[in-house]
């Protein structure tokens, strides 16, 4: 980002006794002053962001047992209950496995169905219609279109009896093997298409005389998309690995209270389902935010993670 | 040229063939369902339906008082929308204008709380509501909802400001123009394109959040949201038919927008994204 040629002192010629007393009381059209209009929206984020961000922390050495009730200082007594407790390794387990599952698969698939997009083929138009309309459709709305699609009489298993395959047909929420695959799925179902979409507006922004000048070099379509494409966007990619990773991790909460509520057992529980399922159907706040903050590290230290593998190997590339 | 580039490799086309089709087969069970009763729902799962049951729509119209919810849902958003382009436009502007230092380090906490998904601090910000007393209200979900979209907003408002030419600045300068008059009269109608992007994004962002809505505004039937609205035709004994025609109508409004203005809100949406 360059700096903007409006920088203070960038007005040669304008002598200093010829500011007016008008403009001196408005601060000058030049003066850093005008960053005060930058207040309110500080002080917004600051008391419904900030504030309740580092709030988590103070709640996680509480004791307080609901909403209504007042709490008292335990220390870390809290972590060592969370600590102690297999459910939270339950959620621990699962959380792992879905975003190792999601976005290794998400990234890639998407990358590659972007990059296709991208190349207009047939049909593209429909295509990058139906890629983006998840990208429209709420969490709420989504849970109910599964709901019905995944219910024991549902979609799938009526699909599946269609084709004469009726030894798999299962109530997938309510199987303790296949809910969390299913939830992963929806997952999948919803960010392929919509992040495809995003890797293909990214890659029409390219000039696009290096890709022209590499299929004249006779470079196979494979080779220019992962040799060429990928590279150039690269820093992009890591930015939407990033944001996927985050969305995983922490929004499967909503996804999961409408569909499975945990269960069966802890089959399908994961950390973001436990901050919240904790907090209001538990009423065990402390609990819920020594969750919540381990959730924070794990999303801080996966993006660091994300950020030198995606770094590293473009390097090793050169 | 051109052809090699239409004709792709089978593979490519297959793949991206078989996944618009996982796409639409929930979305084509969607409709189909909402004309069904439950009994041919789970008899002829992908079969249009053999009468058409226009009645699911009028039945979960009035089960979960989706006229209501729908009022609730455009009120909050409309409000929080408002709320965020008068903070995120003023501060965008002085971003825009300033490259000290101070500017720096406002855009470093914009760009951090970008990354943090806003469900990390559901249960302070639903003590926060109760604090204020604002638990179980739509004002607060107006208040909040703008904290949650400045990042974004803020960030990318600044960038459509920064292609703001010196020389627009110099002359209005000139004529003696104070900071309002420069922002409504030249600021403004230049990254009027990135102030309709911020406004459908959050928007949409706005009409869609459940989460926050459902633990602080509740269930009340006079304060729900559609989106919090929608879920509560599940039940012991769903009516599969009246959910998805629910479903049809909360979904609705989205997609008559998207076909008004879709290749704005396709730009609005990837532009959200690719700021990262």
């Amino acid at each position: 980002m360059s700096t903007t040629s409006t920088l203070p002192g960038t007005r040669p010629g304008t002598a200093p006794p010829i500011v007016t007393g008008r403009r001196k009381a408005g601060g000058g059209l030049h003066s850093p002053r005008v960053l005060l209009l930058t207040i309110p929206s500080l002080v917004w984020f600051a008391v419904f962001t900030v504030g309740p961000l580092i709030a988590m922390f103070v709640i996680a050495t509480l004791r307080w047992k609901g909403l209504l009730y007042e709490p008292t200082y335990v220390g870390t007594e809290n972590v060592s209950h969370v600590f102690a407790d297999p459910v939270f390794f339950d959620a621990l387990r699962n959380s792992l496995v879905q975003v190792a599952i999601v976005i290794p698969i998400m990234i890639p698939l998407a990358f590659m169905l972007g990059y296709h997009l991208h190349t207009k083929p047939r049909g593209y138009r429909v295509l990058s219609v139906l890629y983006f309309s998840p990208g429209l459709i709420s969490i709420s709305i989504t849970a109910m279109i599964f709901y019905g699609v995944l219910s024991p009489d549902g979609g799938v298993n009526g699909a599946l009896r269609q084709i004469g395959l009726d030894s798999l047909a299962t109530p997938w929420l309510a199987d303790p093997s296949t809910a969390l695959a299913s939830l992963i799925a929806i997952d999948l179902w919803r960010g392929v298409g919509w992040t495809a979409v995003l890797f293909a507006a990214r890659l029409a922004s390219l000039p696009s005389d290096v890709v022209e000048a590499a299929r004249m070099d006779g470079a196979g379509r494979f080779r220019i998309m992962w040799q060429i494409a990928f590279p150039m966007i690269k820093d992009y990619v890591r930015t939407l690995t990033m944001l996927q990773y985050l969305w995983t991790l922490f929004t499967s909460a909503a996804l999961i209270l409408l569909l499975t509520k945990g269960g069966p057992g802890t089959s399908s529980t994961t950390l973001s389902y436990l901050v919240y399922a904790k907090a209001f159907t538990q009423r065990d706040l402390g609990y819920s935010q020594v969750v919540g903050v381990v959730l924070l590290v794990l999303g801080i230290a996966g993006m660091l993670l994300i950020r030198a593998l995606l770094r590293s190997s473009l390097e090793n590339k050169r | 040229m051109t052809r090699s580039r239409r004709s792709g490799t089978p593979v490519a086309t297959v793949l991206s063939w078989l996944y618009a089709l996982l796409l639409a087969a929930p979305l084509y069970y969607l409709a189909v369902s909402a004309l069904k009763t439950n009994v041919e729902i789970f008899t002829r799962p992908f079969a249009l339906p053999a009468h058409w049951l226009w009645g699911n729509f009028e039945t979960a119209w009035r089960t979960a008082d989706l006229g209501g919810a729908l009022f609730n849902s455009v009120l909050i958003s409309v409000v929080a929308i408002v709320l965020t382009l008068c903070l995120a436009v003023p501060a965008a502007y002085a971003l825009a204008r300033q490259d000290n230092r101070v500017a720096r380090v406002v855009t470093g906490v914009f760009s951090a709380g970008f990354l943090i998904p806003p469900f990390a601090a559901l249960i302070p910000t639903v003590i926060l509501a109760i604090k204020m007393d604002l638990f179980y209200t739509r004002e607060f979900q107006m208040l909040f909802l703008p904290a949650s979209a400045l990042p974004l907003s803020v960030l990318l408002l600044t960038q459509f400001m920064r292609t703001v030419p010196p020389a627009l600045v110099e002359s209005a300068a000139l004529d003696g123009a104070g900071h309002w008059r420069l922002l409504f009269n030249v600021f403004i109608p230049i990254a009027m394109p990135g102030v309709v992007s911020v406004t459908i994004l959050q928007l949409l962002t706005f009409w869609n959040e459940y989460l926050f809505a459902l633990a602080i505004t509740g269930t009340g039937p006079d304060v729900r949201t559609v989106q919090v609205a929608l879920p509560t035709l599940v039940s012991d004994a769903t009516n599969f038919g009246v959910l998805t025609a629910g479903t049809v109508l909360t979904l609705l409004p989205v997609y008559i927008a998207y076909s008004l203005a879709s290749r704005r809100m396709q730009e609005a949406l990837t532009a959200g994204a690719v700021k990262g």
